[in-house]
């Protein structure tokens, strides 16, 4: 079952760019505002600062109130020193969200994240502690 | 109607469940009509052919097979429903319902239930609407075929589409993948829902529910000795001091005329009632102690008989979470708790979807909420789980609701219009187009 909402072009070539062109280290997807197609928020670029600090950087532009996917290149360190790296999928639906907005992200995914092939790892937060680094960095590293 | 962004199709939402029909305008957040599942009927049978006609519907289906040669099918000569369909109370008149286990097992009221949903209440031409129907996850695919049959045949609906209250009430808490436990007036199911599609093997029901109010009523009438008769049947009464003998006044002009079917959910609604405004569970597990330290509660039935229940109240509820070895022992085929519920769906997933699912487990349906029961699930379930998380709307029209909220959001899209199954696709495919579109 799905709402028939579909992925404009924009989203897939933002993906390609984060996976084959290490270009960007995150990108935040939204629903246009008639709710027809899911279009690009937001793309960072890739810079070389601290992961951590990256990353709390990155949950800044998710809010308690309004539902977004992202896709986001977490790289970490595996315990022997080797460096990984995954492409996370999220889809943020928080719980004080309105239930028109979850029901349509919720119905509307499967639209994006088909076209995304090679996500390693998928996220449903429906509160910051489910994504928090370190909710994410286990669930990166497991099988890594 | 509430719409947005041009999206208006104004398309029609039915949810049929064991306790109500739910129908209403998709985009708006209640469905406006809300009926008992429960109907009233006469026999066709000869005998009773000297019975008033009154409040007959027109387009009446079920008005063949004269006869009577058959007790169950084209046997309704009469039917009423809705608001003062069984609860109006009238002489010789049964009460049916046409959903065992949560489905669809006798399909002839259906129509009488749509058309009163749709015509007498919302007062609406259900040609000019699409429906969007919902259907339990164990629904058997002949039963769609005929839901969509009836559809578009007798209301002659221009679209259609029936979808899964599972993943509707998934969706509607924001989730692609859940544990949606879903708890009907007479069947409490688990239903795994993942990127948006059951997971067949996980599902599990019971008839739990069924049990839940069994007890109550057994409890009522054995320890308390209660009469459950209804105010219908009642003339008049004097108020009495509690637990003593109520003085009541039956009608005997009615006795003669009360069908046993009738009588028996009459007596059901009182025990419901009770059950409802009384009954409640202790949050971390049976306790004497605690549950004699909780306050009683008064209560009084239409008789005027009243009383304050207290530890009694709560064991009710325990019977959701735990059943004792000597009710095991009597009876093999008890219907399972809700944790035994949980652990069967989780058992048949695959064990990374396991943490998944319970860190996203959706609550809905009526009997959810039973006081203290959320509380109690959540308690239950971090015994097993490290990660758990209950998402439980508070509040009680979405939790009711969940399905059909759900659905009203869906059908309200305007994306969604090109998955409708329309009236000419009907006429071109027949019945396969429904399971191929409706997935």
């Amino acid at each position: 079952m799905s709402s028939g909402v579909t992925a404009n072009q924009a989203c897939l070539e933002a993906y390609q760019s984060l996976k084959l062109g290490k270009k960007y280290r995150y990108i935040i997807y939204n629903l246009s505002k008639d709710n027809k197609e899911i279009v690009v928020e937001q793309t960072a670029e890739r810079s070389s600062g601290d992961a951590i600090s990256q990353y709390e950087e990155f949950l800044t532009h998710l809010s308690e109130a309004e539902c977004r996917w992202a896709v986001y290149d977490f790289e970490f360190e595996k315990e022997d020193g080797g460096k990984r790296s995954k492409i996370v999928f999220f889809s943020w639906s928080p719980d004080t969200a309105k239930i028109k907005q979850k029901m349509l992200f919720a119905s509307s995914k499967s639209a994006l994240k088909l076209g995304l092939v090679g996500v390693a790892v998928e996220i449903q937060g429906t509160d910051f502690s489910e994504i928090s680094y370190e909710s994410v960095l286990d669930k990166a590293s497991k099988g890594a | 109607m509430v719409m947005y962004g041009g999206d208006e199709v104004s398309a029609l939402v039915i949810d049929i469940g064991s306790s109500s029909v739910r129908a209403g305008y998709a985009g708006d957040d209640t469905p406006k009509a809300v009926i008992p599942s429960s109907f009233g009927f006469r026999r066709a049978a000869k005998e009773q052919e000297d019975v008033l006609m009154q409040g007959q519907e027109n387009g009446d289906s079920a008005s063949s097979n004269g006869s009577g040669q058959e007790p169950r099918k084209s046997a309704y000569r009469e039917v009423f429903a809705g608001q003062s369909g069984p609860a109006l109370w009238r002489s010789k008149m049964e009460v049916g319902n046409p959903l065992v286990d949560g489905l669809i097992a006798d399909f002839e009221p259906i129509p009488h239930l749509i058309r009163h949903a749709v015509t007498s209440v919302l007062q609406c031409d259900p040609t000019e609407h699409p429906v969007l129907l919902t259907e339990p996850s164990w629904n058997t695919p002949a039963n769609r075929e005929r839901m969509a049959e009836i559809m578009f045949e007798e209301f002659q609906v221009p679209a259609f589409y029936i979808a899964n209250t599972g993943v509707l009430n998934a969706f509607a808490a924001g989730k692609g993948s859940a544990l949606v436990i879903d708890l009907g007036e007479s069947t409490a199911s688990v239903t795994p829902v993942v990127d948006g599609f059951v997971l067949r093997k996980g599902l599990a029901h019971s008839a739990l529910p069924k049990l839940i109010h069994n007890h109550a009523k057994h409890m009522l009438t054995q320890k308390f000795g209660v009469e459950l008769w209804p105010h219908q049947l009642i003339g008049s009464k004097s108020p009495v001091d509690p637990n003593t003998k109520p003085i009541y006044k039956l009608r005997d002009d009615r006795i003669p005329a009360v069908t046993q079917s009738w009588r028996e959910w009459a007596e059901n609604r009182e025990v419901d009632e009770w059950v409802q405004s009384v009954a409640g569970t202790l949050d971390q597990g049976w306790n004497d102690q605690a549950a004699a330290a909780r306050p009683p509660k008064q209560y009084e039935f239409p008789t005027g008989y009243n009383s304050f229940f207290g530890y009694e109240r709560l064991t009710i509820g325990e019977q959701f979470f735990h059943h004792s070895p000597s009710l095991i022992a009597a009876n093999p085929n008890l219907p399972q708790t809700i944790p035994a519920l949980i652990m069967e769906s989780l058992r048949a997933c695959d064990p990374e979807l396991r943490q998944v699912l319970v860190g996203n487990i959706v609550l809905t349906g009526g009997t959810s909420l039973f006081s203290g029961l959320a509380d109690r699930l959540s308690n239950e379930l971090a015994r097993h789980f490290p990660h758990v998380k209950i998402h439980a709307p508070g509040n009680p029209i979405e939790r009711r609701y969940g399905g059909w909220l759900g659905g009203s959001i869906l059908a309200s899209l305007g994306t969604f219009h090109q998955l409708w199954v329309s009236r000419e696709e009907w006429q071109e495919h027949g019945k396969a187009i429904i399971g191929q579109r409706c997935k």
